[in-house]
Parts: C-alpha cells; sequence; structure tokens
C-alpha cells in the first residue's frame, strides 16, 4: 500500500500536503493541564479501546502505538514525520498513538487535548482531507462522551482551538518568494484573515529548504467549509504569485538558476559530509530545478519524501543505532549519495 | 556542580571553546550561557515562550468600563468548581482545566474569543446525535406544557383566533388526564 505522501496529484510543484486536525476532548475527564496520571492512564485505556471499532467502521486496520514508551529517537522520527506533535513526544504521562496502515490518519491521545485526529493528503485536496477525519470524528463520538457545548462548540484545553478545533494546514514549497525575501510580507498580508505562515516544523522553527506551513488560526464563528474555503483563497494566491516569482526568477537569471541545480546535484551525488540545513537546501534547489524543467529526473524521484529521511532522527533509525553529529553527516552524504545514482535518464 | 560565572546555580551546560587552537572548558547554568555564549537553549524563534495566557490577558485588560482594582481581585477569585482551576490561573496559562471552566468562566470569555476568533459562537459541526441543552429541556416538557407556551406566544402576539384554539386543546388534555386519574383511582 503506498503511504499517504508516496502518492502523486496536482499543484506539487508548490503544495506538498494538506493537513486536518480536529481537537476534541471527553466530558468525563480533566483537560490535560489538570490530568492526574492514574486519569490519565485511564484516559488512554479508553480512548485506545476504540481501535478495533474504528477499524472495523472505517473499514481500515488501526494500529496502537503507546508513545512514552518510545525511544527518544523513536519519537524524535515520528516528529520528523509530522506524525505526532513535539509536544506528545516530549510527554512523561501516558500517551498512545492509533494509525491506519497508510499513515494516512492518525490520532494522536492525551496531547495537548485528549484527542487530535489528523489526517494528511499529498498535494492540494483539503476536502478530501477533511472528509476522512470527519468520519474517524463520527466515529469517536459514538463511542466516547465528547465535551462540548451549545455556544462554544468543542470545548479544548486552549482557547484558540475552541469551536471547530480544526486546523487546516498546507504544506507549501515558496523557493521563488522567499529568494526575492517576500515570505515577511506574505506573513503580514494573510495574517490579516486570520491565516498564518510558519516553518516546516511547526510552531516557532525556522523555515528549512524553502517549505513553510499555511494554517487557519481562527476556529469559533466559523464552520468548517468556511475555514477553509477561506484558507484555500489565500493559499491559490500564494501559488500564483509562486508561480509568476519562479518564471520572473527563470526568465531574468535563467543560467544562474540552472547552475545552481546543478551544483546541488553534483554537491548531493559527490559530497561527503552533509548537515541537516545544506542537506535541505540542496535538495530545495533540486526540486526547483526539476518543477522549473531545468533538470530532468525520473518521474518518481520524491523529494519531499527524501527531505523528511535526512532528518536526524529518521536517520538514526534507519541505521538502527544511536550516532554523533559529525557520524550523521558523513551518513547522510552517502545516502544521499547513493539518491543520486540514476535519477537523471 | 555550580556554574564558573555566577557560581550560584547549577551547570546544566559544558561548554568548550577553541580560539585560536587554545581550548577552554566551562560549566554554565542555562541563564550565563546565554548571556555569555553564542549558546542558546531555546531557539529564538520560539513561540513558545510568549504564552497565551500572557497576551489574554492583555486582551482582556484592554476591555470595557476599566474595571476598578477590587472588581479585577472578585474575579481573579472565580474558581471552576469541577477542576479547581482559578480565573487567574486561566489566564496566567492561557489554558482550560475542564470542560466546566467554560461554564465558570463563560461569562467573562465572549469578548476575547470574539477577538481571537472574529466570532463568539460556534456554527460548525455537532457531535453524532447530539441534543442541545434547550431541545433536550423541551423534549422532556409534557404536551400540556409545550401548548400552554405556545397559548402564551399567541396571546402576546395577539392571535387570538389561534389562542383560542390552542386553549380548548389544553382543556381537552387536561379533562382526559383527570379523567385517566379518577379511573385509575376506583380500579
Amino acid at each position: 500500500m503506498p503511504k499517504w505522501y508516496e502518492e502523486t496529484n496536482n499543484d506539487l510543484d508548490v503544495v506538498l500536503s494538506s493537513r486536518i486536525r480536529l481537537a476534541r476532548n471527553l466530558k468525563n475527564y480533566n483537560f490535560s493541564v489538570c490530568l492526574d496520571d492514574e486519569h490519565a492512564k485511564e484516559l488512554v485505556g479508553t480512548i485506545s479501546g476504540c481501535a478495533k471499532t474504528l477499524g472495523e467502521k472505517s473499514s481500515q486496520p488501526f494500529e496502537l502505538c503507546q508513545v512514552n514508551r518510545l525511544t527518544e529517537v523513536e519519537k524524535a522520527s515520528l516528529v520528523e514525520w509530522h506524525t505526532i506533535s513535539p509536544l506528545l513526544a516530549e510527554k512523561k504521562q501516558e500517551t498512545a498513538l492509533l494509525y491506519s496502515h497508510d499513515e494516512s490518519i492518525n490520532i494522536m491521545v492525551n496531547e495537548e487535548d485528549h484527542i487530535r485526529i489528523q489526517v494528511f493528503h499529498a498535494g492540494m485536496d483539503m476536502y478530501a482531507a477533511l472528509e476522512k477525519a470527519d468520519k474517524i470524528d463520527d466515529i469517536l463520538s459514538e463511542e466516547l462522551p465528547y465535551a462540548f457545548d451549545d455556544k462554544f462548540g468543542y470545548l479544548t484545553t486552549s482557547p484558540g482551538n475552541v469551536g471547530t478545533g480544526l486546523k487546516a494546514s498546507y504544506m507549501v514549497f515558496l523557493p521563488a518568494l522567499t529568494m526575492a525575501g517576500k515570505i515577511q510580507r506574505l506573513a503580514d498580508e494573510v495574517g490579516k484573515y486570520g491565516i498564518e505562515i510558519r516553518g516546516i516544523y511547526g510552531e516557532g522553527t525556522k523555515s528549512l529548504g524553502y517549505i513553510y506551513q499555511i494554517s487557519n488560526q481562527k476556529t469559533l464563528g466559523c464552520s468548517e467549509p468556511e475555514i477553509i474555503d477561506n484558507l484555500n483563497q489565500i493559499v491559490k494566491q500564494t501559488i500564483i504569485q509562486e508561480r509568476k516569482r519562479r518564471e520572473y526568477l527563470i526568465s531574468m537569471n535563467g543560467d544562474e538558476i540552472e547552475d545552481k541545480v546543478y551544483r546541488s546535484y553534483g554537491v548531493l551525488k559527490y559530497a561527503k559530509r552533509l548537515n541537516t540545513v545544506d542537506a535541505m537546501m540542496l535538495l530545495a534547489q533540486l526540486k526547483l530545478g526539476m518543477d522549473a524543467g531545468l533538470i530532468k529526473l525520473k518521474e518518481e524521484f520524491d523529494v519531499h519524501t527524501l527531505m523528511m529521511e535526512i532528518q536526524p532522527a529518521n536517520l538514526q533509525r534507519m541505521l538502527g543505532k544511536n550516532i554523533t553529529g559529525t557520524e550523521r553527516d558523513r551518513y547522510r552524504a552517502e545516502f544521499l549519495n547513493q539518491k543520486m545514482v540514476d535519477i537523471i535518464p | 556542580m555550580l556554574c564558573d560565572i555566577c557560581g550560584k546555580r547549577e551547570a546544566k551546560i559544558y561548554y568548550t571553546e577553541i580560539v585560536n587552537g587554545k581550548k577552554k572548558e566551562q560549566h554554565l547554568c542555562e541563564e550565563c550561557a546565554a548571556e555569555h555564549t553564542s549558546f542558546r537553549l531555546k531557539d529564538p524563534f520560539s513561540s513558545r515562550e510568549f504564552s497565551l495566557g500572557g497576551l489574554l490577558s492583555g486582551i482582556l485588560d484592554s476591555y470595557g468600563p476599566a474595571a476598578t482594582k477590587e472588581e479585577e481581585k472578585e474575579k481573579e477569585k472565580i474558581v471552576c468548581k469541577n477542576c479547581g482551576t482559578t480565573y487567574e490561573e486561566f489566564l496566567e496559562k492561557g489554558q482550560f482545566g475542564c470542560a466546566g471552566c467554560y461554564q465558570a468562566f463563560g461569562r467573562l470569555l465572549g469578548k476575547t474569543f470574539k477577538n481571537l476568533h472574529g466570532g463568539d459562537s460556534h456554527t460548525g459541526k455537532k457531535p453524532v446525535g447530539y441534543v442541545s441543552e434547550t431541545n433536550r429541556i423541551v423534549n422532556e416538557l409534557s404536551k400540556i406544557d409545550k401548548l400552554s407556551i405556545q397559548l402564551q406566544q399567541a396571546i402576546e402576539q395577539e392571535e387570538f383566533e389561534e389562542a383560542a384554539k390552542l386553549r380548548d386543546q389544553i382543556r381537552e388534555l387536561r379533562k382526559n388526564e383527570e379523567h385517566r386519574v379518577t379511573s385509575g383511582e376506583e380500579a
């Protein structure tokens, strides 16, 4: 079965993936800030107990993973794949993760909220993701007593999520807008519409490899489709701006960009040491060249997946042991060297 | 081990500096490391240092007729009966302790929500099979209660014809009920 990130569809030159997150709580347990260890254990047990029903009703099996019992590297790796949040990884209390086999659906248990349903979809298709998330949400709401209020909607730990509890985020690749120094302006502009732009690894992280997350901030007072339509409008505009910038960039500095793309390819193929930041940048250049038709690579070559694979914890998990930064850089280079073999048909 | 610079706090960072080939080792606490070296434990971009709570109290402060100190103090004393979170704690952390907190602090939050989200009531999805509080109460009313409410509304709107019909229906129902009760007693 292909994983969600291996699927291909439109707008992949700018929009890498769509993600829906629904925050839900049970009314018969205190929220995470006031939840003691004993109740946390009970809560995780109750929610994890829904795995079988979820599997039957959604006709796909769900696996259960006790996150707090994983090693640090395993947890960090799940964070790098965006499967769990840093908060869940750090938590000492009982926590769990329920996930579908293609990894497109996962449910974090006892994060900031009792339940965080996440659905991923490759490229730009937020409604497909919402539909899946809704289905899972409906199944769970029939099994568990949700904290819901007539006026405030779904009650959440943070006032920033109350109402729909919905966060829709697009992972976008914006090399041309970044090079033109337009990201701050874009962030200011979209902020007026209740949309925020952040780095690839979410809250408070810097951008790596020209990748950003664009998501809604407001969750109360708008329906789910209104939130998504608003976000889609902004993202569509961003796509247009980015493509225009890329065209301009190539018409003005085509030779220079082409040189950069091939240099990146050369370094990725032959370098002996590569740190995460540099490797992300080189891969980003390669993707830009590929999207612009400056370099022709094998169709199945997938930069987005590679970008996640070369993150520190993922590399260590692949190797099956902990290694130091320098060793990691050496192994990362080796790994990428191999990936570059035969990618130019 | 104590910090080499301040000599007060516990050293948590082992810092090695190589300048012109000379190696210098220091054991530092987080504070001194942040001040005296380029080492930052927390990413300067990290937004975690801004607590939503801090922002919330800022938003709340800017509202309405300036509350007197006594009024502020009173508000801060409001406690959620279920989990024991005080309004003050909520402002500080920016997090609710349980579903009950929404009831306890709800009255104070309308404007905060409006400022945060642009709206203060939910218009989206509801859980499957959810019955709202008002509907639940209405469902529990007897038929006579429901008709009485309609009768009251009809009179208020001066729809007397409708009111007369409703009055007759209520009378009929009452009569039947009395009949059932008395026949029940006889049996």
